[in-house]
């Protein structure tokens, strides 16, 4: 369905009632599957993801063959990272049951996979896999930022070493690349409506630092304004990472004080605050 | 089997099966052999689907199962005469419902997916009460979709799981209420208050559950873990689904009918024997005794079927009034229908 996005110029507000530079509600939980290494949920809007993490675990003989996915040429020192995305057939408005061998989702897996191989310190992890699992259980936009989010909180429940956090979210502009007018403003965290119609990338940065992991744009778009979509991206992916702090902080405060973690000296985090 | 492999050792698993063997069975979670595992249970958990459930097993499996219903006109062919008319509906009702399942690390087609599927299928469409409330009018079905996805890892036979995931989301399924009569185009109320219960609350017919229930020796044993799994000499499914009765009285109970029985194929068959003393070569006795002879404590592979005393005394305990399938339907009746 088109959206007709010639009413944003009126009130400067999106069709979910929006402004440009503001997410959606962002809910995250972590542990929240007891029979995995690590888990997560992860909300954004109503795209809504889970993930499963195993690992790190030993290399079963299928992966062991199939070394595709974890984007290291010299596997055997380092661990591999499994990436299986499932979109659940419910997931969209009209049920879509999408195979294994969807073009799509076998990108979405391979970008992920790629990103973490070179943020997770694999090294560490000789001979092992990671697998990751993520269910797709439903979803309106910002998918691959969804999945990316979840993942990183996931890695972090299973106490995986890794450089930094990765933050992902999406940016837009307001007018199509036919229409070239010069008063586009850049949108943040994009829904399917809008991603539908307007030109948008994803992005997602190490940490609350400048530095791209992952940055991935599918449609055309006017050259001058990728600088600023860029920008509010970037701004974006440094909310996304406050957020997910939030989240960890709070499930680890919440851990020392059911006593499933012990206290330890070199805490620098204050549990009263 | 879409289970990972047991790691036991064949003494370890002839103490498994030799306590379980015992009169009453010592199970070694404590359980009476009827008892199942504590679950937590939530549905409607995804809003954009007609209904919805997801249950957490206390091993920490889960499994969330979405239902989604859309309009499609009933092919041509099934036009006939009047009095053909159920005839003509039982005919094409294997398609009105589709069953997806996915298991994270299995292929969609792998054969133990498949097989899982079929099962809650037949289950589902074994009484045919089923594909006639998707009957809309003679022109028109609605066509339904269950997705069945396992989030854990595969720890255990996850058929009980998504078996009770798949009885709550259809529990928790509702259609919109039909405005139109007839046979002309369906026009439906789009006010999502006024829609209704594929199971009316009202009525008695409840969706089928499947449970997994093993034999070891003369016992019968529910809802087993992987160790029991792992030492069952036969694990069966059997599929029973509450018929909808005219007239229901509190004391009469609920209706239960068998749907369906399944053997499936226990790990057991798998493992490798052990090695008695008197036979082992590093107790330094000779080699004596036959090959294959069953001795005390010594964990051997099963062979065989399952014995008919043994089938008998399965279906009599799930059936029979305030037995396990009685206790497992009342138990998902307090879950809330949001």
């Amino acid at each position: 369905m088109p959206l007709d996005t010639s009413t944003y110029s009126l009130a400067l507000l999106r069709v979910d009632g929006r402004r440009w530079n503001e997410l959606r509600r962002l809910h995250a939980q972590i542990r929240t599957q007891a029979a995995a290494d690590g888990s997560s949920y992860l909300e954004m809007g109503h795209t809504k993801v889970m993930c499963v993490l195993t690992g790190p675990a030993e290399q079963n003989q299928s992966q062991r063959r199939g070394q595709t996915s974890g984007g290291g040429g010299s596997a055997r020192d380092t661990a591999s990272i499994n990436v299986n995305v499932m979109i659940a057939g419910f997931s969209s408005v009209d049920r879509k049951k999408r195979g294994r061998n969807d073009k799509r989702t076998q990108e979405l897996e391979i970008t992920i996979a790629k990103t973490f191989s070179s943020i997770v310190h694999t090294h560490l992890f000789p001979h092992s896999s990671i697998s990751i699992s993520l269910h797709v259980l439903s979803s309106d936009g910002s998918l691959l930022a969804a999945l990316l989010n979840a993942a990183t909180l996931a890695l972090i429940d299973a106490g995986i070493p890794m450089s930094d956090y990765i933050a992902a979210c999406t940016a837009g502009s307001t007018s199509s690349h036919s229409a070239s007018d010069d008063s586009a403003d850049p949108l943040l965290d994009l829904n399917t409506q809008e991603e539908q119609e307007l030109p948008y990338l994803t992005v997602a940065t190490l940490g609350s630092s400048d530095r791209i992991a992952v940055l991935n744009c599918e449609s055309r778009l006017q050259v001058s304004r990728l600088e600023g979509m860029l920008v509010v991206g970037v701004d974006g992916c440094k909310q996304v990472k406050q957020i997910l702090d939030r989240v960890i902080r709070e499930k680890g405060v919440q851990m020392i004080r059911e006593g499933a973690v012990d206290r330890s000296d070199t805490m620098v985090m204050d549990l009263d605050e | 089997m879409a289970t990972s492999q047991v790691l036991l050792s064949p003494a370890e698993l002839a103490y498994i099966h030799s306590s379980l063997s015992l009169r009453p069975p010592i199970r070694s979670d404590g359980r009476t052999s009827t008892q199942f595992r504590p679950l937590t249970a939530e549905t409607g958990v995804l809003p954009g689907t007609n209904g919805s459930a997801r249950v957490c097993f206390s091993d920490g499996t889960e499994a969330i199962v979405g239902v989604k219903a859309e309009i499609e006109r009933t092919r041509a062919d099934n036009e006939q005469e009047d009095q053909d008319d159920g005839a003509a509906q039982r005919q094409v009702r294997g398609d009105w419902v589709e069953i997806a399942v996915e298991i994270p690390g299995l292929r969609d087609d792998d054969a133990s997916t498949v097989f899982l599927g079929e099962m809650l299928r037949e289950a589902l469409l074994g009484d045919g009460d089923f594909a006639r409330k998707l009957w809309i009018n003679r022109r028109f079905h609605w066509r339904l979709y269950l997705d069945i996805l396992l989030i854990s890892p595969p720890l255990s036979y996850p058929l009980p799981l998504l078996s009770l995931t798949t009885h709550l989301a259809l529990l928790a399924t509702r259609l919109p209420r039909l405005k139109s009569e007839g046979d002309e185009d369906p026009m439906f109320d789009d006010d999502w208050q006024a829609s209704q219960f594929l199971y009316s609350q009202n009525e008695s017919a409840r969706p089928p559950i499947t449970l997994l229930v093993v034999a070891i020796g003369d016992n019968v044993i529910f809802d087993p873990s992987k160790e029991e799994l792992a030492v069952a000499e036969s694990a069966l499914a059997v599929s029973v689904a509450a018929a909808a009765s005219e007239k229901v009285s509190q004391d009469q109970g609920r209706k239960l009918k068998l749907v369906s029985v399944r053997m499936v194929d226990p790990p057991s068959r798998l493992t490798p024997p052990g090695v008695p003393n008197g036979t082992s070569s590093g107790t330094g006795a000779a080699p004596a005794g036959k090959e294959g002879e069953s001795v005390e404590g010594v964990w051997k592979a099963p062979v065989g079927g399952t014995k008919f005393a043994i089938l008998d005394g399965i279906i009599q305990a799930v059936l029979e009034k305030g037995g396990v399938a009685d206790e497992v339907l009342d138990g998902l009746k307090g879950v809330e229908l949001a």
